[in-house]
Parts: structure tokens; C-alpha cells; sequence
């Protein structure tokens, strides 16, 4: 019982990490249809973000996440202003060209900062453990989760509440009227491109004390971000913050009655199975191209 | 508004083809032709929604062939598209709330006229746009240009489909914003009786020229029969 109690924690745990993650690709896919295979590698910079400025400024992960969010959004914006904007009535191509440029950024950094491992300090705030009764539970992983909460909400804030989401909203409805009315659509998609660029920063950031810092660490990520937006319906915020919960929690439950590996495979023939009878996951969303 | 010599095209074919008009501030301007004449397209091209446009296209003094769709909007050209495409998951409130990105104030207010105007529209103002009748949407896509406080307003087929009675509610709305307001309206009508008693001057289509123009009380049942009946 202790063991499933543990692990479901740290299936959570795991869930908001990935939440965060998947949110800017199921943004960044429902406001203008680019799969972003450069997602993995904003989440790789926003975790060598993090190391530098500890390393460098002494600035905790936690006074960090503002100026990450800010420093990776900023690279997002620019590579939508400078590659992506000129794709967007080639979708096919995006996903070869955003390919393309997670490579160049992985190496980038591998050439410019190295391939080993770096690592970053957990703040001291959040060190050591709550425990109730048997379930023992890292005080770092419980703010995560609430953290995720905390930016799902904001997103859907940002979404629904703002006029800047209404005018996304607009635009991913019928573009071709919504400029009739003032709306400047580039100007929304690199804004949209940027934002979840920066929650992919944020992501990084956070995780930094949990996994090694690494130029590949975002492609293991991405893949399951990935699966995270199909199960949850491509575009779909509740979609994707209940795939994170299915995903993050069926792989912590698997590895405890098999062993890690097996149970990768089994949460991706679960998958599989799901799509073929959901082929648009579990919220799927009527007004997508 | 003035255009010269305006070539518009999709692609590389030219769909307009050399049309020239003046419109005075304030003056209503009908546009009509059969079907497939470009009347349509000759509305994209002062959006800018075509692909490519040549010639002159100016408003208020001010070429605008160089500007995008939003700055063209915030000008204050109003433009209600065929098929009215209104947002059909917005609320009718959000739909109006809409039309006012494309004020240059920055001000975000529906103006009452607009309610005692078309008065279902508050009625459902917490609705779905898309869960409205087609005549109750075309009221609707009135309001939100409206709510820009444009200084012209282009409208396509505004009463296309649309059942009888709402007909005239529109069309004596036109009237009055044209009358009373003091807007400047380009419309593409197929009714040519109500261009005719509505507009201070037409222009008649054929393959992308203008055919003919003038003003509307010289629209006679000769121009009619030879260039708009099939």
C-alpha cells in the first residue's frame, strides 16, 4: 500500500511537469496547427537558463522562473518571426523545419556549453518532506504540482478572460474576418508561439533538481508532452491537464507491478488502444482545421 | 473613396480588371452585376484580401493598396462579407465586442444605438452567435461593423437568404445609417429595385470592368434587362 501511495505521488509529480510542457505544444497546435518539434529543446534551454544563472548570478530556480519564462519566450518569438511565420500555410514543412531547429539548438549548446551533465540546486525553501502517515512526499514535488495547477489556470485565464485571448480565439475561428476587425494576427501568433515557448522555459526550469541538465534532455520529454496532447484532444486545455494526470500516473502504476521498461511499453500500447477508439483523444475540440 | 485603374488578383489571374470609381464622403455606392462579375472580389480587394492588387486604391486621401486588412480596418472601413461570418462559438455580446478592436481610440463600448437598432440582438446577448438565424447573424455582423464607428460600410448581399421580414428591417437600417448617420456604404445588392431606391449611385459589373455607371435614378429598366437579367 505504501508503495502505490508513493508512487501515485510521484506519478503526479511527473503529471505536472509533462502538463506544463504539453500546454505550450497544445497552444501553440490549436492556435495555428504547427506540430512544434522544437518544443523539447525550449525545455532544455529554459533548464541551461537556470544553471547559468545560479552559476553565474547566484539567482535560485525560483527567482528564475520570471527571467526564464521571459529568455526562452524570447528565443521562441524570434524563431516564429524568422522560420514559422513564413510556413504557416505549408504545415507539413513546420514540422520539418522546427526539426530542424531543435537540432541546431541542442547542438548549439552542446558546442557551446559542453555535453556533460550539469546540475542545478534545488531551492533550500522547499527542501525536505511532508509525510502523512505512510506517504512520504518531497515538499519540491508537492509545489510543482500546485505550481502546474497555478498555470493551468493562468492559461486559461489568459485564454478566456483577456482580450488578447479573444482575439486568439477569433483568429483561430476565422482569421480572414478577424483582421477585417483591427486584429493583427501575426502579431497574436508570435505572441501565442512565444507564450508557449515560455512555459516550455518554465518547465525546464523546474525540473532541473529532478533530472540531469543535458543538451537531449527535451526529446525524451517532447515524446511524451507528445502523447499527452493526442490522448487529451490536440488543442484542448482540460484535455491535456487530464492526459498529463492518465499519462504521469499510469506509467508511475506500471513500473511498480512490472518493471520501468515494460511498463513504458505497456502505457504506449494503452495508447494505442485509446486512439483507435478516440482517434481525436479524450476532449476533442470541433473547431480546429 | 477612389479607386483607379484597380487591378485585383487571385493568383495570377486578374479577377478585376481596370475598375475606377469616386465615392464621396457619405454617398452610397451599389454595386451590380451578375453572378461571378467579380462584385465580390472588387470588396476583398478594398480589404485587401485578395491576393495581389495594382492601380490605386485610396481613402480619405490616403493610398491604403499598401496597408494591411487591420490598418485598413482601423481607418474605419467596415466590411460585412456574404455569408455574414459572424464568430459562431463567440456570444453576441463577445461577436459586437469584436467589432470595437478596430477602433483607433482604443475604446471598447457598444454604443445603445446599435440595441434599439436591432433589439433581438440584446435580447440574445448572452448566446451563441452560431445558435442565431441567419437573418438574426446578419443583424448581428451590422452590429459589430458598426461598433468600429466606421466611417464606411461595405456590404455584400447583406439580405441573401434571409427571411422576408427581416429583409426590411435591414434594408431600412442601411437606409438610415446612410440617411441619418451620415455613412458612406458600398453595397453589392441583387435586388435592384432597393439599389435603386436606396443608392445615390451604381456601378454595373461585367467580367471584372465596369460595364457601366452612373447615378441610380438613370437605372433603367434598359440597363437592367442588359446587363443583369441572365
Amino acid at each position: 500500500m505504501d508503495v502505490i501511495s508513493n508512487q501515485l505521488f510521484a506519478g503526479l509529480s511527473m503529471a505536472s511537469i509533462l502538463l506544463m510542457i504539453a500546454l505550450g505544444l497544445a497552444i501553440i497546435y490549436g492556435a495555428m496547427g504547427v506540430i512544434n518539434l522544437a518544443h523539447g529543446e525550449f525545455v532544455m534551454l529554459g533548464a541551461y537558463t537556470t544553471w547559468a544563472l545560479q552559476t553565474y548570478a547566484g539567482i535560485g530556480i525560483l527567482l528564475a522562473l520570471p527571467i526564464v519564462f521571459i529568455v526562452v519566450a524570447a528565443v521562441g518569438w524570434i524563431i516564429e518571426k524568422v522560420v514559422v511565420q513564413n510556413l504557416y500555410h505549408r504545415p507539413l514543412d513546420t514540422i520539418l523545419a522546427t526539426w530542424g531547429i531543435g537540432i541546431i539548438l541542442q547542438q548549439a549548446v552542446r558546442l557551446g556549453i559542453g555535453a556533460e551533465s550539469r546540475f542545478v540546486k534545488g531551492p533550500e525553501l522547499l527542501s525536505g518532506n511532508t509525510q502523512i502517515g505512510p506517504l512520504i512526499m518531497s515538499n519540491y514535488r508537492i509545489f510543482l504540482i500546485f505550481f502546474s495547477v497555478a498555470v493551468l489556470y493562468g492559461t486559461w485565464l489568459l485564454m478566456t478572460r483577456t482580450e488578447f485571448g479573444m482575439k486568439l480565439r477569433a483568429i483561430i475561428q476565422n482569421r480572414g474576418i478577424s483582421e477585417c476587425y483591427g486584429i493583427e494576427a501575426k502579431r497574436i501568433y508570435s505572441l501565442t508561439f512565444a507564450y508557449g515557448a515560455g512555459l516550455a522555459g518554465i518547465a525546464g526550469a523546474l525540473i532541473t533538481p529532478l533530472f540531469s541538465t543535458i543538451p537531449t534532455m527535451g526529446t525524451g520529454l517532447v515524446v511524451d508532452a507528445f502523447l499527452v496532447v493526442i490522448v487529451g484532444g490536440l488543442g484542448s486545455l482540460i484535455g491535456a491537464a487530464s492526459a498529463a494526470v492518465l499519462i504521469g500516473e499510469a506509467t508511475a502504476l506500471f513500473s511498480i507491478v512490472i518493471n520501468d521498461t515494460l511498463g513504458r511499453i505497456a502505457v504506449l500500447a494503452g495508447i494505442i488502444v485509446l486512439i483507435r477508439f478516440r482517434p481525436r483523444g479524450l476532449f476533442p475540440t470541433e473547431t480546429r482545421r | 473613396m477612389q479607386a483607379r485603374d484597380l487591378y485585383s488578383f487571385y493568383g495570377k489571374s486578374p479577377v478585376i480588371q481596370g475598375v475606377s470609381f469616386d465615392l464621396a464622403p457619405g454617398e452610397f455606392l451599389a454595386v451590380l452585376g451578375r453572378n461571378g462579375v467579380g462584385k465580390t472580389t472588387l470588396l476583398k480587394s478594398i480589404m485587401g484580401l485578395t491576393d495581389r492588387c495594382d492601380g490605386g486604391l485610396a481613402f480619405g486621401g490616403q493610398d491604403i493598396l499598401g496597408l494591411s486588412t487591420p490598418q485598413r480596418s482601423r481607418l474605419g472601413i467596415a466590411y460585412i462579407p456574404q455569408g455574414r461570418e459572424i464568430i459562431p462559438q463567440f456570444t453576441v455580446r463577445e461577436n459586437i465586442l469584436m467589432g470595437t478592436f478596430a477602433r483607433p481610440d482604443g475604446k471598447r463600448e457598444i454604443p445603445d444605438y446599435l440595441f434599439e437598432m436591432f433589439p433581438i440582438l440584446n435580447e440574445f446577448i448572452t448566446r451563441r452567435g452560431g445558435d442565431l438565424s441567419g437573418g438574426q447573424q446578419q443583424q448581428l455582423a451590422i452590429a459589430r461593423a458598426l461598433a468600429m464607428d466606421p466611417k464606411i460600410l461595405i456590404l455584400d448581399e447583406p439580405t441573401e437568404g434571409i427571411q422576408p421580414n427581416i429583409v426590411k428591417q435591414i434594408e431600412d437600417a442601411i437606409v438610415r445609417l446612410n440617411r441619418e448617420r451620415g455613412l458612406g456604404i458600398i453595397l453589392v445588392e441583387q435586388n435592384v429595385p432597393f439599389a435603386r431606391s436606396a443608392s445615390d449611385r451604381f456601378l454595373v459589373l461585367d467580367k471584372g470592368r465596369v460595364a457601366l455607371s452612373g447615378k441610380s435614378q438613370e437605372l433603367s429598366d434598359d440597363v437592367v434587362e442588359k446587363h443583369l437579367t441572365f
